[in-house]
């Protein structure tokens, strides 16, 4: 069986073999528990116990003492743009915009000032460009993921 | 006293809860709609829905918290920590109902709370302070105008702190005059956003100290101790992150001098209950006062385990008028607490919300959790980011150190983002191991930003668990509100996955 995963922004494949209630990868073997963990003996000799469960299409996954954050590739789903804009680590409020649109910004420049959990956080250029928009103006509510601002290049 | 209202949420309602269902008195939880399943309300002989959305018209609701006291004959409020808890009108409100205050007087919150009268405070008792300067100019420009003044005398680099401040909101290290401006204005908007007072003073930034600070215990009889020191020092964005009792430097001499200024600083202001003084302490063993905490603190359960001492039941006993019970101090084996957080320790330590889709704590001899949170839950933007604090206790520090690595190693958390893998290699760093821990660890060590280190063995092997899950189709899927916003609700049994053209 084969699946793609996106780990680290990476794109990984996957490929299983499937004996009964075996499962194998390289040399590494596992079966499921009845109570969903997954055991797993590695090459090395280890045995792990790992928590797996889903969130949209991303799997947490624990083992060792490690959490892991695996995006399920669907067949056939397109790659994310490689966008120039800067969005909202998290919900928040726009506390100060300190930027113009078409003004030029440096990396490293801050750009917004967003309040959340009490606390402030800034957005900062990663890269050298334009302000060619902000979505946002002072004392908005910005949802997780909102783009604030775009760049041009 | 035979029922107390806990004017508190999440973690700390629970730890003071349980204190009154041992104590065998009748509580009362207040909550706002948000946390109508929040594990706290199951601790409490009942539960009162505040009304409002806001935290200022729900949990910081003072007249709204008084009158359900009132209304279902609650005789103490207790205020735990954050919210109302250094609040000296609250305070001063609650005694006016005829109600008992389980903290200090009106007067000790105030004169402790406001960073600044503290500082006056504590010169006149003849307990040394930070070398600093109060800025008592209200105006923004004359403040700046001041605060630029004073930074020539005190130096750089410097702290700027807001003089009602707390939780590092308000806090700014200033390195250089030309960065000062800046720092200015961003710590008085959060002052003001957080406290609604923008005054910041100026201090002398200490590098290479360690925060330790003196757990104290004052009765109505005038019996003042300290239950010894706790070691705060690691630290990031000025939050607490890795608490431990007692400290790995302390000598019993210094112990002693400490203890005696902290009781001095509890006595200046005629203090009754638990409390904190925060100390700096340099490496050639001066120590500096930094502020009183009126009130329980997060870190309160390294005391506990090395003193035995258990301190929110003797507010209880203490807010009845009774004298405390706790004999001479007598501190026994090594206990650390982490803060497991919801955040990024990977990106700056961005809070971080989701779904609590695992969360399984470990067990076994000498682990104590304290949380406010359980499988099901959903870590909301709406309160602080904190899930539990995790303690250990051992026999020697050492032993601490082994137990809380095994701990941090069971503890599994799925569905959100938290710093645990951040707190198990703070455990493997050779000055968390030698105890030589100052306030910039953090920076020190990770200049540039944590990020895990991953052994390629055990990646591969979570790749083949996701694979497996995928393919097995039997694993469990989230039925959280909060991360559906863009697909709609999620039915608990539609675990096939979406599909694309």
């Amino acid at each position: 069986m084969q699946y793609e995963f996106r780990i680290d922004g990476e794109t990984v494949e996957v490929t299983l073999a499937k004996n009964g209630d075996l499962w194998t990868l390289s040399e590494n073997n596992a079966s499921i528990l009845p109570d969903g963990r997954i055991r797993l003996e590695s090459k090395e000799g280890t045995t792990f116990f790992a928590h797996s469960a889903k969130v949209k299409d991303t799997w947490w996954i624990h083992i060792g003492g490690h959490t892991f954050c695996i995006d399920h590739v669907e067949p056939g789903a397109a790659e994310d743009d490689e966008g120039s804009g800067l969005s909202a680590p998290m919900p928040g409020k726009v506390l100060q915009v300190l930027v113009e649109v078409g003004q030029k910004v440096e990396p490293g420049q801050p750009l917004m000032i967003l309040e959340a959990m009490k606390m402030e956080h800034r957005i900062i250029a990663s890269q050298e460009g334009t302000v060619s928009a902000i979505n946002f103006s002072e004392g908005d509510q910005v949802q997780q993921g909102s783009a604030l601002l775009e760049l041009s290049l | 006293m035979s029922t107390v209202l806990v004017a508190n949420r999440g973690e700390i309602a629970c730890r003071i809860l349980r204190a009154c269902n041992e104590a065998g008195y009748a509580s009362i939880a207040i909550y706002a709609e948000n946390d109508a399943n929040s594990l706290f309300l199951e601790l409490a002989t009942r539960s009162i829905k505040l009304e409002g959305e806001s935290i200022a018209d729900t949990y910081l609701n003072q007249q709204q918290i008084l009158k359900i006291a009132k209304e279902y004959g609650a005789d103490a409020i207790h205020p735990g920590f954050g919210f109302l808890s250094e609040r000296a009108d609250f305070a001063q409100a609650v005694i006016e109902s005829g109600l008992i205050w389980i903290g200090p007087s009106p007067r000790a919150i105030k004169r402790m709370g406001d960073k600044m009268t503290a500082r006056t405070t504590m010169k006149a008792a003849g307990v040394p302070v930070i070398p600093g300067e109060e800025i008592e100019q209200e105006d923004e420009n004359e403040a700046l105008i001041a605060i630029k003044d004073a930074s020539r005398r005190v130096g750089f680099p410097l702290l700027l702190k807001a003089s009602s401040g707390g939780g590092g909101k308000g806090m700014r290290v200033v390195n250089s005059p030309d960065e000062l401006e800046d720092a200015v204005s961003g710590a008085r908007r959060e002052a003001i956003a957080a406290f609604g007072d923008g005054r910041v003073y100026v201090e002398r930034l200490l590098t290479g100290s360690k925060h330790v600070e003196i757990q104290i215990l004052a009765d109505k009889h005038g019996r003042v101790i300290h239950l010894g020191e706790r070691e705060c020092s690691v630290q990031r964005r000025h939050q607490k992150v890795f608490e431990e009792a007692p400290c790995p430097t302390m000598t019993p001499e210094l112990r002693e001098r400490m203890g005696k200024a902290a009781i001095l600083a509890a006595q200046a202001v005629d203090y009754e209950g638990a409390g904190t003084v925060e100390f700096l302490l340099a490496s050639n063993g001066e120590f500096f006062f930094l502020e009183m905490n009126t009130r329980i603190q997060v870190e309160h359960p390294v005391t506990e385990m090395v003193t035995g001492v258990d301190i929110v039941r003797e507010q209880l006993r203490i807010a009845e008028g009774e004298p405390m019970s706790c004999g001479e101090l007598n501190m026994r084996g090594h206990s650390i607490e982490v803060r497991l957080y919801a955040e990024d320790a990977a990106n700056n330590f961005l809070p971080a919300i989701g779904p609590l889709v695992v969360f399984k704590p470990p067990v076994g001899p000498g682990v104590r959790l304290d949380t406010g949170v359980r499988e099901g839950d959903e870590v909301t933007p709406n309160y602080d980011p904190m899930l539990a604090k995790l303690v250990v206790w051992a026999p020697t520090r050492k032993e601490a150190l082994q137990r809380m690595r095994r701990a941090l190693d069971e503890f599994v958390v799925l569905g959100t983002t938290t710093n645990i893998r951040f707190l198990r290699e703070l455990c493997d760093q050779e000055d968390v191991v030698n105890g030589t821990t100052d306030t910039t660890l953090i920076e020190r060590v990770w200049p540039n930003g944590w990020s895990p280190e991953i052994p390629d063995s055990l990646a591969e092997a979570a790749l083949m668990i996701a694979g497996i899950s995928e393919g097995s189709g039997k694993h469990r899927k989230s039925n959280s509100s909060t991360d559906s916003a863009d697909n709609g609700p999620i039915s608990p049994f539609s675990t096939i996955s979406r599909r694309f053209p």
